[in-house]
């Protein structure tokens, strides 16, 4: 590179940043020009929920580089290392390029798009006709496009009259669904990521941020960091994480055990007249969940919660949570932010309750800076499959499948005979993998399933135990890398990255953004929306989903207006989010959105914010009430605040498993890394999983820092090397789960109890032992299935 | 090489020091700030990505006076001409 072209790459990327603080450089005139590429194409990142908006620079037909937009809502520019360097997993030549069939010899073998369509629509009709409609699953992923969740969704429900759909956010954020629900009688936060540069407060719960959502980790830091006297920053979280770093106040309480945590806040905030009375009077309704009580009850029930007790249940300082409660409740606004600490629990939902009551007895809800807000793992959970309604119980627009009307709606508006949709949930993800087998076997009810962009033989919790059902039953997986999942599979259908189809994503803060087609997929990998179309159609569904085209953006558009049209008149309306609207719009839009001349909603329930406030033939608000939560199943506008017992873990440590094992991400990998792992910078460093063990544990078995270490379970075991580390309090050992090396997979260890409500599997929590099995040992291998036909490594 | 367009945010009033601070660095070349001083678009230049991060991590811990380091642009210019080269293999040779 010569010193003029230096130059001007590096006046270029400046003049880019400078657009993030809409800056210009002096001597920028012609330095855009200089990183170069044919043309800036808009979209989104695909490693996590924050949405971060990205432009895609692409030359001679190839992705060549990414960079932040600027006036993106959600990150301003910014973006994170698995931002930048995420997409280069797509030129890796592991792709899978063609559809391949497994033959008799038990090795994949290459097909043609007609064989392996044929091959997979002809099994499920056979499978249909013999053990009926409910035999065949569709299981998809927070990270499919919404069109493509929609569509799967409706070919599902509306044409094979089935409701076995589920998706990974089950595992991720249906326990955020269940609390949403259950509190405000309707799904998603009420405000925005605006809101966390307003608050003085910031109470993060079960959420390493720092790490899984680093951007908005950012907006969080810049924030505390400008104004360090006036903001607050609270962290509820076992581990001395990122984040927790940069707290004001820690609340270190043992996994699981945080409800009495929440409950003795409130119990602090009532105590000192730290609540709004107006809110308590005509926004909340107190209830134990089987019955209505008065606020008296609840405040007598909150007795129990002393700090001391607390203490005692928690291992979380008293004092420290009594200074939490101050915070939340004197230094208004306080916005509290949380992901999978608070949802991948058996007691989740209530964990989620408990989040909302602080907000409403304080009046932290629904005013600028103030918000009880869930952050979603994925970057489509909300937008692709809680709104498209992907899940065993849900109908589009987050509507219950058990709701008559609702059912009606979405007959009418598919054109389908009236009555045709099931009105039972199908099964949920745990029950969907626990029942799914061979057809001799009739203990197994589903006999095949399809498999969208997840990766579940590695990230289902206690993974052993469904091996045997993935592998007897008819698998289909779509996706863009072998995974161990596909090495379970009998047919792989190559899908398309998200730059090389387009589609539209919904981020945490319900706003939606569209991504365009960039590069044409390899091979003959396609679109995953043509999937979709093609197996509807060789289903004889063609009527019902006709975007069966070739040319992806045309029928991307497609699918979204048809999704449009059916969510039209719900709580979730985003019908004047059109294509053309997020094509000319740099931040994407935030439902509820009725029309194309609203400019989005960035507080919902708020008269003058919400359009849905004065929108009668949506929902019925009094033409008095200010604010109002019109999910409100008893029509009166309010919210649950509820008295949920204290209930610890499933599994707490004993005298045998005497550890509490907690699993998470890290900043650069995603998920069970088959992308992110294939891109070298991000796979060197981070090319293994690790245990992470508190000093004190590790003087006492001995174990230095490198040795090999056993973890094991009631479930099963991993081995692999020690990081002695004083973030993880003494009797808590965390665990990456994005190693899909077999004896480091973590979720052959977790435990796979879920939470009653929401079905969500307590991932965060379980009991384990650990022992020294070795001196160091170099494991940095940066594993990856490379070959389809590698064997599957576990005899089944 | 990598070169990064990048925004350094500093604590209130503290931007003539950090600007001074950041001469120790020949890897970062300041362009501008903004008009309450506490934003500075740099470049900042490292061999790969590692370095980088490393790099960003010590101008951090040198300067306190700095709040935060964020990249808006990162030019990795040799994977794009292995990219546009079509040497995917050894590119992706992870022990190379
Ligand atoms: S924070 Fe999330 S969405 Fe933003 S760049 Fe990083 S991975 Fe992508």
């Amino acid at each position: 590179m010569d010193l003029t072209r230096r130059e001007m790459i590096k006046l270029s990327a400046a003049s880019f940043a400078a657009a993030a603080l809409n800056m210009s450089l002096p001597r920028n005139s012609s330095a855009d020009e200089e990183i170069v590429v044919d043309k800036w194409v808009k979209g989104t990142c695909r490693f996590c929920g924050t949405g971060c908006g990205i432009y895609a620079g692409v030359r001679n037909g190839q992705l060549v580089g990414i960079r932040g937009n600027p006036k993106a809502a959600t990150n301003f520019g910014f973006l994170c290392v698995k931002g930048f360097k995420g997409y280069m997993s797509m030129y890796h030549p592991d792709r899978l390029k063609y559809p391949m069939i497994r033959s008799e010899d038990d090795k994949f073998h290459r097909v043609s798009w007609d064989d392996a369509l044929s091959k997979v629509t002809n099994k499920f009709k056979e499978l249909h006709q013999k053990f009926g409609k409910d035999s065949v699953a569709f299981y998809g992923s927070g990270q499919c496009m919404t069109e493509e969740s929609y569509t799967f969704n409706k070919l599902w429900k509306g044409g094979l009259r089935s409701n076995m759909v589920e998706g990974n956010p089950r595992l991720c954020m249906a326990s955020a669904v269940g609390g949403y629900i259950t509190t405000f009688g309707a799904d998603e936060p009420a405000g925005s990521y605006a809101d966390i540069e307003k608050a003085k407060t910031l109470f993060i719960v079960g959420s390493n941020m720092a790490e899984c959502h680093p951007i908005l980790f950012r907006r969080v830091a810049r924030h505390k960091l400008q104004d360090p006297d006036n903001v607050n920053i609270i962290v509820c979280e076992p581990r001395l994480t990122p984040t927790a770093r940069i707290a004001d106040i820690w609340l270190p309480a043992d996994p699981g055990t945080d409800l009495a945590v929440f409950h003795c806040m409130a119990r602090e905030l009532i105590k000192n007249n730290w609540t709004d009375s107006w809110y308590i009077e005509n926004l909340c309704r107190f209830s134990t969940g089987a019955k209505v009580v008065d606020f008296n009850a609840y405040k007598q029930f909150l007795e129990q919660f002393t700090p001391e007790a607390v203490e005692k249940i928690t291992r979380c300082p008293g004092a420290n949570i009594k200074e939490a409660a101050r915070l939340f409740g004197s230094q208004c606004p306080t916005m509290s932010l949380w992901t999978m600490g608070l949802n991948q629990r058996t007691r989740g939902v209530w964990a989620n309750n408990l989040m909302h009551n602080l907000h409403l007895i304080s009046g932290n809800i629904c005013k600028e800076g103030a918000d009880s807000f869930s952050i979603t793992g994925q970057p489509n959970a909300c937008g692709g499959v809680r709104e498209t309604g992907s899940l065993c119980q849900l109908l589009p627009g987050t509507r219950a499948i058990t709701d008559a009307a609702a059912r009606a709606d979405v007959e009418k508006s598919w054109k389908i005979p009236a009555g045709s949709i099931d009105p039972k949930p199908g099964f949920h993800t745990m029950e969907m993998f626990a029942k799914l087998g061979a057809e001799d076997d009739t203990s197994k009810p589903l006999k095949a399933m399809l498999v969208s962009t997840t990766n579940p033989a590695q990230s289902l919790p206690n993974a052993p135990k469904y091996y045997k059902g993935m592998k007897d039953a008819f698998l289909v997986v779509l996706d863009i890398f072998p995974t161990r999942t596909t090495q379970l599979a009998d047919v792989i259908l190559p899908a398309a990255f998200i730059y090389e189809k387009g589609g539209v994503y919904g981020c945490s803060e319900r706003r939606s953004q569209l991504t365009q087609k960039c590069v044409e997929p390899p091979g003959e990998a396609k679109a995953d929306l043509w999937i979709a179309a093609q197996i509807a159609k060789r289903m004889g569904l063609e009527k019902l989903i006709p975007w069966n085209g070739d040319d992806a953006p045309t029928s991307y558009k497609m699918a979204w207006d048809d999704y449009r049209e059916c969510v039209k008149l719900t709580e979730h309306t985003l019908f004047g989010i059109t294509y053309d609207r997020l094509t000319q719009m740099e931040e994407g839009l935030q439902w509820p959105c009725p029309n194309d001349k609203s400019p989005g909603t960035s507080r919902r329930y708020v008269r003058g914010h919400d359009p849905l406030m004065n929108m009668p033939d949506i929902v019925k608000v009094p033409s008095s009430a200010l604010i109002y939560f019109y999910g409100d199943k008893q029509h009166e506008g309010k919210a649950n605040v509820f008295l949920r017992p204290y209930k610890g873990p499933e599994e707490p440590p004993d005298k045998d498993y005497p550890f509490f094992l907690t699993t998470g991400r890290v900043i650069e990998q995603w998920h069970s890394g088959t992308m992110t792992m294939r891109v070298p910078e991000i796979a060197r460093s981070k090319p293994n999983a690790y245990i992470e063990i508190n000093p004190s544990d590790a003087k006492e078995y001995g174990i230095k820092e490198g040795d090999m270490v056993k973890i094991s379970s009631r479930r099963g075991f991993n081995i692999m090397p020690a990081r002695i580390v004083k973030n993880s309090l003494p009797g808590i050992l965390f665990v990456p789960w994005f190693d899909q090396t077999w004896d480091r997979m973590i979720n052959r260890v977790t435990i796979d109890a879920f939470d009653e409500g929401s079905k969500q599997p307590e991932f965060k929590i379980c009991a384990v032992k650990i022992e020294r099995v070795g001196d160091p040992k170099d494991v940095a291998d940066m594993y990856i299935i490379s070959d389809v036909n590698t064997p599957f490594p576990l005899k089944i | 090489m990598v070169i990064t367009g990048s925004v350094i945010m500093v604590m209130p009033g503290s931007d003539v020091v950090v600007e001074e601070k950041l001469r120790s660095f020949p890897q970062v070349t300041c362009h501008a700030k903004s008009n309450s001083g506490m934003d500075m678009i740099v470049n900042v230049e490292a061999d790969n990505h590692h370095e980088l991060e490393s790099l960003c991590q010590k101008i951090k811990d040198d300067i306190p006076e700095i709040i935060d380091i964020g990249h808006v642009y990162i030019n990795f210019e040799e994977e794009i001409q292995k990219i546009e080269s079509g040497t995917w293999q050894n590119y992706y040779n992870l022990n190379d």
